[in-house]
């Protein structure tokens, strides 16, 4: 069965893989891991920025809202669909 | 800062495309760029065009001073149009020297608008491109006289079952429109090869008779009105798995010579080319494919004394132009390698996110 957003994070941040991310301003991002390079978006680059310095993904989602103009409750899905996504793409 | 727009050949910005160097299959870019950069005269620059963040050309400096992405070919002419006024707008290209099938129709729909950009080109009409497609290839040579391998178009799976009602009898060759050949043994091969070409280029996939000899390849350029330019011949010695050469040797052969300019005096063909045939043990000398640009072995022009890139340039900026070809060296043999370029993470980057080894494109403003 698939990991839900919080499964992910807290195993990403276990395994120290959020830690290792090379994330430039641009948005370019490069896991040592595997080798594998990849890029986000602006919202994207907002949310992996945060997640890791170690924040929590519903402080994300309010400063999200405020920063982007959008309701809280749009901002937490959206963390939560990028979050199930990052935890599929760093097994 | 505006580049002052070059009618001198040794000063043209020259764009090139076909820049990977997959070890299988290397496209023909950085060849054309190692001749043009080898040229004594030549002090212009030249720009990799590629397709694929790996693509080799584009992090080469000793072959092109920078590098861009552009649109896959199946994106259309408007957006291939688009990203070159962009790249335009910084780099100011004199020439444009495509190097893949794929992208001919392309080029050929938007020379109007490159021309009035200032961009030249020496390129086919799309009339000669499809008269010597691999499905017309049969008719061409025809008209030409030339001994070409009997060829299929297949767009059905049910013609393996039975090849023999078409006058086929396995094995023979299965190739895709554009690019890759199997030789299909059976059945069960020829399925296997059939949707392995139609998922990667689409149909016609076209089934031709397995004619055993040797390979002679001839590359030259022709000029529009019949005849070639510069010939420059060469037999393979060695071949990857997808048919490609390896290693060569250049030859003179007069069959090949002979069945090169008969084709060319029906098609009449302008630009660069390429002509594979096999040359069976009784010697009759099979056509095979006429490829629209300089094959991936085009260095080996410089070494035989007949620098094709760099004469291409020179016909682009006088059409009159003497070029003097000596006679070519025989018996000068070519081998192939691999070798690692190692690429910083933020040149890898400079690409994947701007599409260029340079800092983000900016439209130009004077």
């Amino acid at each position: 069965m698939e990991e839900t957003a919080t499964q992910a994070l807290h195993r990403l941040k276990r395994q120290g893989r959020l830690a290792q991310l090379a994330l430039s301003e641009t948005g370019f991002g490069f896991d040592p891991q595997s080798g594998q390079s990849f890029s986000v978006n602006g919202t994207g680059l907002f949310t992996l920025n945060r997640l890791i310095s170690g924040d929590e993904t519903n402080a994300i989602a309010v400063d999200m809202s405020k920063q982007y103009d959008v309701e809280p409750s749009l901002a937490e899905s959206a963390i939560e669909v990028f979050v199930r996504q990052l935890g599929r793409y760093l097994q | 800062m505006i580049k002052k727009r070059s009618t001198e050949w040794r000063n043209y910005t020259v764009a090139v495309t076909g820049i990977n160097a997959r070890a299988d299959n290397p496209g023909p870019g950085l060849a054309v760029a190692r001749s043009i950069k080898e040229s004594k005269e030549f002090t212009g620059r030249t720009i990799g065009l590629g397709y694929d963040v790996l693509d080799a050309g584009l992090y080469k400096k000793e072959s092109y001073d920078s590098g861009y992405l552009i649109p896959y070919p199946a994106s259309g002419e408007q957006a291939l149009l688009e990203r070159l006024e962009e790249i335009n707008a910084l780099e100011k290209i004199d020439v444009i020297i495509p190097c893949l099938d794929s992208e001919m129709t392309n080029f050929i729909r938007i020379r109007q608008e490159l021309k009035e950009m200032g961009i030249k080109m020496f390129i086919p009409t799309r009339q000669n491109l499809l008269m010597r497609e691999k499905n017309g290839l049969p008719a061409l040579c025809k008209q030409a006289n030339v001994a070409t391998p009997k060829t299929k178009l297949v767009t059905d799976a049910r013609f393996f079952e039975d090849p023999k009602d078409s006058g086929f009898k396995y094995p023979f060759i299965l190739k895709g429109n554009f690019y890759d050949a199997h030789v299909v043994y059976n059945k069960h091969d020829a399925l296997l090869a059939f949707n392995k070409l139609v998922n990667s280029w689409g149909y016609p996939v076209l089934a031709q008779k397995l004619i055993k000899g040797d390979e002679y390849n001839l590359t030259a350029i022709g000029d529009g009105a019949g005849s070639m330019l510069g010939e420059v011949m060469m037999r393979k010695r060695a071949i990857t798995e997808k048919g490609k050469a390896w290693a060569g040797v250049t030859i003179s052969d007069p069959d090949t010579k002979m069945a090169a300019t008969a084709i060319m005096e029906e098609l009449k063909w302008r630009g660069p080319f390429e002509l594979e045939a096999i040359k069976e043990e009784d010697g009759t000398l099979n056509i095979i494919e006429f490829n629209p640009r300089f094959p991936s072995w085009i260095y080996t022009s410089v070494g035989v004394g007949r620098n094709l890139p760099e004469a291409l340039l020179k016909i682009v900026s006088d059409p009159d132009s003497k070029l003097n070809f000596p006679a070519p060296v025989f018996g000068l043999l070519f081998v192939r390698y691999a070798e690692e370029l190692l690429i910083d993470m933020k040149e890898f980057e400079s690409v994947f996110v701007n599409g260029s080894t340079n800092k983000p494109i900016k439209k130009y403003t004077a």
